[in-house]
């Protein structure tokens, strides 16, 4: 984290375990305002439970989280007032088939944000003219292309207005050349200032954009770093292993 | 060396194979070599029912549904019908009663199971569960036996309980409060029925608005107040609607007065204009921009196929009176004369709507009475359901709940998880995700087994003939009894449950159709 940030999600000793496998065994981290943190590691590393704890798609059975000051605890306030602040962008894009593009943007603030139909739909066609598919507003999901179903999910989780948007592999489902489309859309997000965490595959992206990188494996954090320093200098051996087979 | 192949256009055997190698012939010979054959089939199977009948000396007609007939049925909007169409019609409605309140019904009570099944409260899926393998594996005719056994160790109704009370349950049934439809009821349905066009007109009207002008037009909101509206002032004013009863009466004149080959000629058009629309729909559809698409040899078959049809609906139509193989199985009775049933629903609607100022219906209590010695729910107030009615719909309703249920399980669970998540993940609770996301989807997946389950369901009313419920067919059987007319009997219930059945699932089909999710 850069010091001067004021720290957005805070994660201590976060355990969590499925039946008898311990997939996150204490990962303690924080992550800044603005800050663009990309998680990375091998398959079963528990990258991706992580992020899910921060929203409550899965529960924590040990250690502490907390969004933007509120606690993940069980009360249905927090959980509900975290699950305002922070969207979600999946693997699976996982898109309402049954709305179209648009009314898939506009459910969640109409719904939960109680805002009028009028006022999210104009909203909802400046975020799609964000990612650059405005065209396809009334058309269904169905109809879209792998890419422009991630574009209009990102358009989906930003519409809440969102303070941290979390990334789970998101162009792992996505054939090579519609990956860029979507890499470029998070890049415009990294730049405006969103703070993000990013689950990912993509090296060029966390060379690029990332102002961190955290090394998982074995459901902990093994290394972390600037990506500077984690691509040219890695200290652990894990990391060097790991960074010689994918790259 | 490899030397392309030349293509062989010139040569005739390449153009033209002889006629039993050649695709397009052997599919011909086939087609017709197979309806042919269940023409003949069919033709011999009707002929030879009916000379059987012949040589037991009944010999084949329609006459009893005319005649007067000396039963009594067990309920009904008519006990002692005057005639076999009567009974008939008794039974019909009987078991369209029990059929549509039965899918309402079994509809509800299975959503709630299929829930219930899913929920993370324990015991909560364990009774649900419990009901599910518990109704799902009993047959239903044990059901609807035990159901009657039941109602029958009920107390008994007895003569001290004369008098009105909100419900009875005896062994002589269960009675409740109901809405009894009065004289007036005639023209309220016929007002509420035009308050529904008009309804949909309003609709459409503020929708359009929407569209065009880009405003809040509120155009659900204005579709509820206009119904409303008729809603509640049609109660004061629906003695307007006597109106109706002129054209009901000038109708049934007509119907009743023209000459029998007018309605020859309607007919004989009707089949001609089904068969032109059929072809015309079928080439409309392989007409593409470009062109007529060009047609298969199957397309070419259905299209003379449909020619034919037309041409014997015609044929049909216009000579059908005097040829003497369709009067033999119609029955000599059966003519145009008939008028085809039109005059006497004209003139009944007529007689109906009148400028009576009746209440269309009355909230009332059930009452017992004892007219002899013996105590009674009185037929004018409250509702009584009889032992059996009770039995059938609860054995029905509870059987087919327990498979809705899990077909509504199954259709919650099919819906993606992914689904779930993201509709949290933006924010949206327990409920609104269940209510906005998951249902919606999990109804597409969950119509087409619900419709057959549907089926089901009126099919399985037929087993009310073992509690004595006076549907169709334990009033056809009563009737074959007597009259002996069982070919004719077993002709009108499969054509009652073969209407019913397509009529379900044509409105089953429809919605699936309108729900199907867009893709490509």
């Amino acid at each position: 984290m850069t010091e001067d940030r004021k720290p957005m999600i805070v994660s201590e000793g976060v355990k969590k375990w499925f039946g008898d496998f311990q997939a996150l065994r204490g990962v303690t981290t924080t992550v800044g305002e603005r800050d663009v943190v990309v998680v990375i590691g091998p398959s079963g590393s528990g990258k991706s439970t992580f992020i899910r704890c921060i929203n409550r798609l899965e529960v924590h059975q040990e250690g502490r989280i907390a969004v933007d000051g509120i606690e993940l605890t069980n009360d249905l306030r927090n959980i509900d007032a975290i699950r305002r602040e922070v969207g979600m962008v999946f693997q699976s894009f996982n898109l309402f088939p049954h709305l179209t593009v648009l009314e898939n943007i506009t459910l969640a603030p109409i719904w939960v944000r109680k805002h009028t139909r009028t006022e999210s739909e104009e909203n909802g066609m400046q975020l799609l003219e964000r990612v650059g598919i405005p065209e396809q507003a009334d058309k269904f999901p169905g109809q879209l292309s792998g890419g422009q179903q991630q574009r209009v999910a990102i358009a989906r989780a930003l519409a809440m207005n969102p303070k941290v948007m979390l990334f789970d592999e998101p162009t792992s489902a996505l054939d090579p050349e519609m990956i860029k489309e979507v890499l470029d859309v998070m890049k415009e997000l990294a730049e405006s200032g969103m703070t993000m965490i990013v689950v990912t595959h993509e090296m060029g992206f966390a060379r690029e954009v990332a102002d961190r990188v955290l090394f998982f494996d074995y459901g902990t954090i093994v290394e972390e770093g600037t990506p500077e320093h984690f691509f040219t200098n890695p200290q652990h051996d894990r990391t060097k292993l790991f960074l010689s087979q994918i790259l | 060396m490899v030397t392309p192949l030349e293509p062989q256009t010139g040569t005739s055997e390449h153009a033209k194979p002889p006629f039993w190698r050649n695709v397009t012939v052997l599919k011909w010979i086939a087609q017709i070599g197979f309806l042919t054959f269940f023409i003949w089939l069919f033709y011999i199977l009707i002929s030879q029912a009916v000379s059987n009948l012949e040589g037991t000396g009944i010999a084949f007609s329609w006459d009893f549904l005319a005649e007067p007939l000396g039963v009594l049925l067990g309920e009904g909007f008519n006990t002692s019908p005057g005639s076999g169409i009567e009974a008939l019609a008794v039974g019909m409605t009987n078991m369209l009663r029990i059929t549509a309140s039965g899918i309402v019904a079994a509809t509800i009570v299975g959503t709630i199971i299929g829930v219930a099944r899913l929920s993370s409260n324990w015991i909560v899926s364990q009774v649900a569960n419990a009901y599910i393998e518990f109704f799902r594996n009993i047959p239903l005719l044990v059901q609807i036996y035990f159901w009657q056994s039941l109602v029958l160790t009920l107390g008994e109704l007895t003569v001290e309980e004369e008098g009105a009370a909100w419900f009875f349950a005896t062994s002589k049934g269960i009675a409740i409060p109901w809405l009894t439809p009065r004289a007036g009821r005639w023209q309220y349905i016929a007002l509420l029925v035009l308050g529904a066009f008009v309804t949909r007109w309003v609709y459409k009207w503020r929708v359009r608005i929407l569209e065009e002008k880009g405003v809040e037009t509120h155009a659900g909101s204005w579709a509820l107040g206009v119904f409303a509206t008729f809603l509640i002032a049609g109660w004061l004013v629906h003695p307007i609607m006597g109106l109706f009863g002129f054209l009901w009466s000038a109708l049934a004149w007509v119907f009743g007065n023209v000459p029998v080959i007018l309605f020859q000629l309607v007919f004989a058009a009707l089949a001609a204009w089904l068969a032109y629309r059929f072809i015309k729909n079928f080439l409309d559809e392989r007409r593409t921009p470009a062109g007529l698409a060009k047609l298969t040899d199957d397309d070419y078959f259905r299209l003379t196929v449909a020619g034919i049809l037309g041409l014997a609906g015609v044929a049909f139509f216009l000579l059908g009176p005097g040829n003497a193989t369709v009067s033999r199985l119609l029955g000599r009775d059966l003519t145009f004369s008939m008028n085809w049933g039109l005059e006497p629903i004209f003139s009944f609607l007529a007689e109906k709507f009148d400028f009576s100022t009746g209440l269309p219906l009355d909230f009332s209590r059930p009452e017992v009475v004892v007219p002899t010695r013996f105590a009674q729910y009185s037929p004018a107030v409250g509702k009584a359901f009889t032992p059996a009615f009770v039995s059938v719909w609860i054995g029905v309703t509870l059987y087919t709940a327990a498979f809705i249920g899990e077909i509504v399980r199954a259709g919650i669970m099919a819906v993606h998880r992914g689904q779930n998540e993201a509709a949290l993940a933006v924010g949206l609770r327990r409920g609104q995700v269940l209510r906005l996301v998951v249902l919606p989807q999990a109804f597409r997946i969950v119509l087409p087994p619900l419709g057959s389950q549907y089926l089901n369901l009126a099919k399985n009313t037929s087993l009310g003939i073992a509690v004595a419920y006076a549907e169709v067919v334990q009033v056809g059987q009563t009737i074959y009894n007597q009259e002996g007319q069982t070919l004719a009997v077993f002709i009108i219930w499969m054509a009652f449950y073969s209407i019913v059945s397509l009529v379900l699932s044509g409105v089953v089909n429809y919605y699936n159709r309108k729900m199907q999710l867009v893709e490509r």
